[in-house]
């Protein structure tokens, strides 16, 4: 087999006195760094620079402090949204899975409730009373309260897992579906009130720090540390890529596809309530309408991190770099004084040119993959 | 290699970002002592900054408080950084964050409710800038806030009152209805206690109460009103917690026949709070009753000063109620009265009256 000729080479055999000369080929530096993996983070890195004169405001302690303050929860439940993602798959529950979450955990937790506020509640006399939640101070109340969080997003995962695995649903209508049930399910039971009496150990994981550290930077680094453990050193992890690289070759293969499905979703829903307990801290309270308006940037920052939309192709360091450039493109946007609206079309706008280079990326990608076919 | 690079570009951002995280308190502390030494002489010429944080402006009441605030500071020279969170309590608490470290010298918010009021004050009191919350109070006093509020319990005690003395002269037993606000919002407490307050005061004048929750949401209000009107079709008696609610009440009663003038066979006694122009309006042409107003202008008026106040005095935490007495206007009063009410106000300004 004959090795493929670069033209540019071709041109300079036959002018050896431009070899000298030679420049960098623009395009396939271009090309090189798009398809890098670290895209995203030069672009953050190039976005704080060339900001940095135009905003200097942007690199005060404070400024710094809110950018690392507000990425870990967001990081946390766009964990669980990779992962879905590589299976080729969309979890839109999660905003609703925070909400839920959120009241389930207050449920346990809250050592006061207002009877003016909650007596409307269905749960009032039997779960919640005036002395608060099922464990009102107990020192149990903590960890029970965010174990049953957990336990309940995971739960609600598993039964979007479920429904798509076993009865072939389409995920966008199941997740949609359940986006919607847990929503109305967490109003009704809190008659859309908040629950307030939360214990500070709870509150500090949202807003403590350890030292100068803070307390949800630590927990969500171990969430995706493991997380990404789990994909790269794994079986289960091969499976994942596998069934959202080709779901038909990965069963051929022997993947149990509707147990790695299920999986998936049943982690999204941990994701999401995890972010919960984060969110819930630093609000000091359970709300059931937590989290309605994160959808957009949830699947933004995923998507932008660059883990692909057709599956297959997705780290948790790159949705961490996704992250950070949407947190950092939003901070940007607010120091800049722009309205919401504003701010939020050109996020809009971000998200969908995201969405338009990981087309171009998988097209290069995959021409890549059939020149090297060819030269072999 | 590249990999190694870019990994120790990212680990050489984060350190950087923790080195300043680390020093958060220490500068600023030092800023504050020093600027408070030398506030007297330059807060004359400094240029104040007030960052105002809303949670939307989904209606005619908010509209005008928004209106009221931001030309108010304008006028006074004062830079206004404006933020709408769009009904997310957690977006509005990175927000004040954000405009914390753009060093405004103040904050007013209008919060989604009154927990996250409390939640909101925490980090501003941390972080010692002094805050404002206007119209919706804190659901407690964990944090210390500047606040301005109308007495909702008593305006609303008010315009009942009115209406139950008025039902008394048609010599029946009433069928009273509330609309409720959202009961994580004092205010919707607030005006929930003025109606049962005449109630309990009357209890051979009414039948027990029917409640329809609104959430302060107008689709959320116009389906249990209409739920709660075709199991009770008796209802002669109605208290919207907010006027905002007038076109979901007309589009209810209107086809049930019972959207009637006072004085015309079938009229429904019906009364709010608010004082907005729409109202105004219905005052006017004999539909409603009586409405609390709440002085929107003064509240504005008050917390401005009073936040001013605190930043020229270098007061970092102020702590102070503010309250609005606000009035009843009722059909009794209407022609002493009419203009004291905002929402007339603003129908005036508008030639919509004279």
């Amino acid at each position: 087999m004959s090795a493929r000729k670069n033209p540019m080479d071709t041109k300079l055999q036959e002018n050896p006195e431009k070899r000298m000369f030679r420049i960098p080929d623009l395009r396939q530096g271009i090309k090189r760094i798009m398809v890098s993996e670290y895209f995203v983070l030069y672009l953050s890195i190039l976005w704080f620079i060339v900001m940095l004169p135009v905003i200097p405001n942007i690199a005060s302690s404070r400024n710094l402090n809110n950018i690392f303050d507000f990425i870990w929860p967001l990081l946390a439940v766009c964990v669980g949204q990779t992962l879905v993602l590589l299976i080729a798959g969309i979890d839109l529950s999660q905003i609703s899975v925070i909400g839920m979450t959120s009241v389930i955990g207050a449920l346990f937790m809250s050592n006061r409730i207002d009877p003016n506020v909650l007596s409307d509640s269905p749960l009032w006399g039997t779960v919640i009373s005036e002395n608060g939640g099922i464990m009102a101070n107990s020192m149990w109340a903590v960890p029970v309260g965010i174990l049953m969080m957990l336990l309940v997003g995971s739960l609600i995962g598993l039964i979007n897992g479920y429904f798509i695995a076993k009865l072939k649903m389409p995920p966008f209508m199941v997740t949609l579906v359940t986006q919607l049930f847990v929503y109305n399910l967490a109003i009704f039971l809190t008659k859309s009130n908040n629950i307030i009496g939360i214990p500070k150990a709870f509150t500090e994981i949202g807003k403590g720090k350890i030292g100068f550290i803070p307390v949800a930077m630590i927990i969500t680094i171990v969430l995706c540390v493991l997380s990404q453990l789990l994909l790269s050193k794994t079986v289960l992890g091969k499976w994942i890529y596998a069934v959202g690289s080709n779901v038909k070759a990965s069963v051929v293969s022997g993947v149990p596809r509707d147990g790695v499905i299920m999986f998936v979703y049943a982690f999204s829903g941990f994701c999401a309530a995890f972010a919960s307990v984060i969110y819930s801290g630093r609000l000091e309270m359970g709300r059931p309408t937590l989290g309605q308006t994160l959808l957009m940037d949830i699947v933004g920052a995923t998507i932008i991190g660059g883990t692909s939309m057709f599956g297959g192709k997705g780290k948790v360091l790159w949705t961490f770099f996704g992250v950070l450039f949407f947190v950092l493109l939003t901070n940007v946007l607010n120091l800049f004084n722009l309205d919401t609206f504003t701010i939020n079309i050109v996020k809009g706008l971000i998200i969908l040119l995201a969405a338009l280079f990981d087309v171009i990326r998988t097209k290069i990608q995959a021409n890549d993959t059939k020149v090297e076919k060819a030269g072999a | 290699m590249k990999r190694y690079l870019a990994l120790a570009v990212a680990l050489i951002m984060v350190v950087t970002i923790f080195a300043g995280c680390g020093s958060t308190k220490a500068p600023d502390k030092a800023a504050e002592s020093k600027s408070e030494t030398t506030a007297a002489k330059t807060d004359a010429k400094k240029e104040i900054t007030i960052a105002f944080l809303f949670q939307d402006l989904e209606t005619e009441f908010w509209v005008a408080g928004h209106k009221a605030i931001t030309e108010t500071l304008k006028a006074k020279g004062i830079k206004v950084i404006e933020r709408n969170a769009n009904e997310d309590a957690n977006k509005q608490l990175e927000q004040a964050k954000d405009v914390i470290a753009q060093k405004v010298d103040g904050i007013i918010i209008i919060p989604q409710d009154g927990e996250s009021a409390v939640a909101i004050s925490k980090v501003c009191n941390e972080a010692g800038v002094p805050i404002g919350v206007f119209n919706r109070p804190p659901s407690n006093k964990d944090a210390k806030s500047l606040v301005v509020v109308a007495n909702n319990e008593k305006i609303a005690e008010q315009a009942v009152g009115y209406m139950a003395e008025e039902a008394k002269k048609l010599n029946k037993k009433m069928k009273p209805l509330i609309m409720v606000g959202d009961l994580g919002d004092p205010n919707a407490v607030g005006r929930k206690k003025g109606f049962y307050n005449v109630i309990e005061k009357n209890p051979d004048l009414f039948e027990k109460p029917i409640e329809v929750p609104t959430k302060w949401d107008a689709p959320t209000a116009l389906a249990n009103l209409k739920s709660a009107m075709q199991a009770n079709p008796n209802v002669d008696f109605i208290f919207t917690s907010s006027d905002f609610l007038y076109p979901q009440i007309k589009s209810v009663l209107e086809p049930m026949g019972k959207w009637k003038k006072i004085g015309e066979p079938g009229h429904v006694m019906l009364a709010g709070l608010d004082g907005d122009s729409t109202a105004g309006r219905l005052m006017d042409e004999g539909y409603v009753d009586a409405t609390g107003v709440q002085d929107l202008y003064y509240e504005a008026q008050a917390l401005l000063d009073a936040m001013l106040d605190a930043i020229s005095k270098g007061d970092k935490t102020p702590n102070q109620w503010i309250d609005d007495p606000g009035f009843a206007l009722t059909q009794a009063n209407m022609k002493d009265r009419r203009l004291d009410m905002w929402g007339n106000k603003l129908r005036k300004d508008k030639g919509e009256i004279k």
